[in-house]
C-alpha cells in the first residue's frame, strides 16, 4: 500500500508480480520484497538528498519523519528543488527495476 | 455471474538464494553510497530506526495506526470533544458537515469527467479518506488493483445467499428483485440454518467489481480468486460524500454497460443512487483491515471529532 509518500512514484508491483511466477516460500517472498523495497529507500532517499540544499536537509528529515506517508513532502520538495523531483525517482526506480527483474531471470533454474 | 473456471498457476523453479545474494549486494551498495555521502542524515535515520529493511514501513504504519486509533476513539466517544488536544483544534461536524466537507475536497480533486486518477490523485484521496473516517483506504493493496477505482456503479438486484433463498426473505428493497443465477463466489453458506448475521451484512453491503477484465486473472486465477472473495472496500459518492464500507461478493458488470462497478440494492439507496438511471460515479478503494476491525455499512458519524489535518 502507499504508505511512504514516493510508493506512487515506484511501484515495485512489476517486480513482485514477476516474483510471484515462482514457487517461493511465504518467508523467503517477505525477505526479498523487504530487501527490493529498502534498495528503493535508499536510493529515493539519495536522490532526494543530492537535489535538496544541504540546509533543508535537516528539515526534509524531520518532516519525513514526523509523516513519511504525508503527500505534502512532494510539495516541499518541489518548492525547494530545481530539478522535477518526481521524474528524477521514476527515472531511478525505472532503472533499478530493469537490474533487479535482471536479476530475478538469471536466477530461474 | 456464473463461477469462474479457475485457472492453474503457472510456477517455475527459482534459486532463491542465488537471488538473495544478488539483491543483498545491490542493497549494500546502495546503503553504502548513501552513507558515504550523507553520513549525518543516515546517522538521523538509524537513530530514528528509519533504516534497514521494512523498517521505514514499520514506522509509517505505526504512525497511520495510532492515527487511525485516536480517530476511532475520538468517534466512538460521546464525550470525544473532552480527548486530546487544546479546544481550538476540536470542531464540531455533525454527519452533514462531513460529507459536505468531504464531497468539497473530493471535488477539487477528482477529474471533471471520469477518467483513470494520477497516482497523486489516488494518494491525496487516501489520505481525505483516512482524515475523514479513520480508515485506511488505498486504490492498491499489495501488488493487486482494480482497472478502476473512479468510474460509475450501477444498481444490482439482491444475491441468492443459500439454496431455496428468495425475496421475501430478505428485510429490505424487495423491489429491487433476486438474481436468478449465483453471484460470482456462490451461495454465502450452505443452508438458511447456516447464515450468520455477518453473512447476512456481506450480502446486504456487496459490491460486483471487474476482476473479469484484470490483465493478471488468467495468470494469478486462483490467487485473486480466493483474494477477491468479501475484499472490503470503501465506495465514496463524490456528488454527496456518502460513504459506505462493502465487499467484494459478485463479478462484473460487463464492459458494454459502460459500468465500472455493481452495488446491492442497499449500498445504492445509501450512496443515493437507486432513484433515476440508478447509477453514478463513486470511488472505490480497498479497505486495508488486516484486523477486521472496520465494520461493514454506512460511515455516518454525528459526533464531535477532531480533524486530524
Amino acid at each position: 500500500m502507499n504508505k511512504i509518500f514516493y510508493d506512487h512514484l515506484i511501484n515495485i508491483k512489476e517486480i513482485v508480480g514477476e516474483l510471484d511466477n515462482y514457487e517461493l516460500e511465504v518467508e523467503e517472498r517477505e525477505e526479498l520484497v523487504a530487501i527490493i523495497d529498502e534498495t528503493f529507500h535508499q536510493h529515493t532517499l539519495e536522490i532526494i538528498l543530492t537535489h535538496l540544499p544541504s540546509e533543508y536537509h535537516q528539515e526534509f528529515l524531520d518532516k519525513f519523519h514526523q509523516a513519511p506517508y504525508d503527500s505534502q513532502l512532494l510539495d516541499f520538495l518541489r518548492e525547494m528543488m530545481e530539478i522535477d523531483i518526481e521524474e528524477a525517482i521514476k527515472g531511478q526506480a525505472e532503472k533499478i527495476k530493469k537490474e533487479i527483474l535482471k536479476d530475478i531471470k538469471k536466477a530461474k533454474k | 455471474m456464473a463461477r469462474k473456471k479457475k485457472q492453474k498457476k503457472p510456477s517455475f523453479r527459482l534459486d532463491g538464494e542465488a537471488l538473495r545474494a544478488r539483491l543483498k549486494a545491490k542493497h549494500q551498495l546502495s546503503e553504502k553510497a548513501l552513507r558515504e555521502k550523507y553520513p549525518q542524515a543516515v546517522k538521523f535515520l538509524e537513530e530514528r530506526k528509519l533504516l534497514g529493511p521494512g523498517k521505514i514501513r514499520e514506522h509509517a504504519t505505526k504512525l497511520l495506526t495510532s492515527g487511525a486509533l485516536a480517530s476511532s476513539l475520538l468517534l466512538a466517544s460521546p464525550h470525544s470533544g473532552m480527548l486530546g488536544g487544546p479546544p481550538s483544534t476540536a470542531v464540531s461536524m455533525t454527519a452533514s458537515d462531513l460529507v459536505q466537507s468531504l464531497s468539497r475536497q473530493l471535488s477539487s480533486l477528482l477529474p471533471q469527467k471520469i477518467e483513470p486518477l494520477t497516482s497523486e490523485q489516488e494518494t491525496k484521496i487516501s489520505h481525505l479518506l483516512f482524515r475523514t473516517f479513520g480508515i485506511q483506504a488505498v486504490p492498491q493493496l499489495g501488488s493487486t488493483r482494480l482497472n478502476h477505482v473512479y468510474g460509475l456503479i450501477g444498481a444490482e438486484q439482491h444475491l441468492p445467499r443459500y439454496p431455496g433463498d428468495t425475496i421475501n426473505q430478505h428485510d429490505e428493497y424487495q423491489k429491487s428483485g433476486i438474481t436468478p443465477g449465483l453471484g460470482a463466489w456462490g451461495y454465502f453458506t450452505r443452508s438458511k440454518k447456516d447464515l450468520t448475521p455477518d453473512l447476512v451484512l456481506k450480502e446486504k453491503y456487496y459490491v460486483a467489481v471487474q476482476t473479469l477484465y484484470l490483465p493478471d486473472w488468467p495468470k494469478r486465477t486462483k490467487f485473486l480468486y480466493d483474494w477477491y472473495k468479501y475484499r472490503k472496500v470503501i465506495v465514496v459518492n463524490p456528488l454527496n460524500g456518502k460513504s459506505i464500507v462493502a465487499c467484494v461478493a459478485d463479478a462484473g458488470p460487463a464492459h458494454w454497460t459502460g459500468k465500472h462497478f455493481g452495488g446491492s440494492p442497499e449500498v445504492m439507496a445509501y450512496l443515493g443512487l437507486n432513484v433515476g438511471m440508478q447509477k453514478g460515479p463513486v470511488i472505490l478503494f480497498f479497505v486495508d483491515d488486516p484486523e477486521n476491525k472496520v465494520p461493514l455499512g454506512p460511515l455516518e458519524y454525528n459526533l464531535t471529532r477532531k480533524v486530524l489535518s
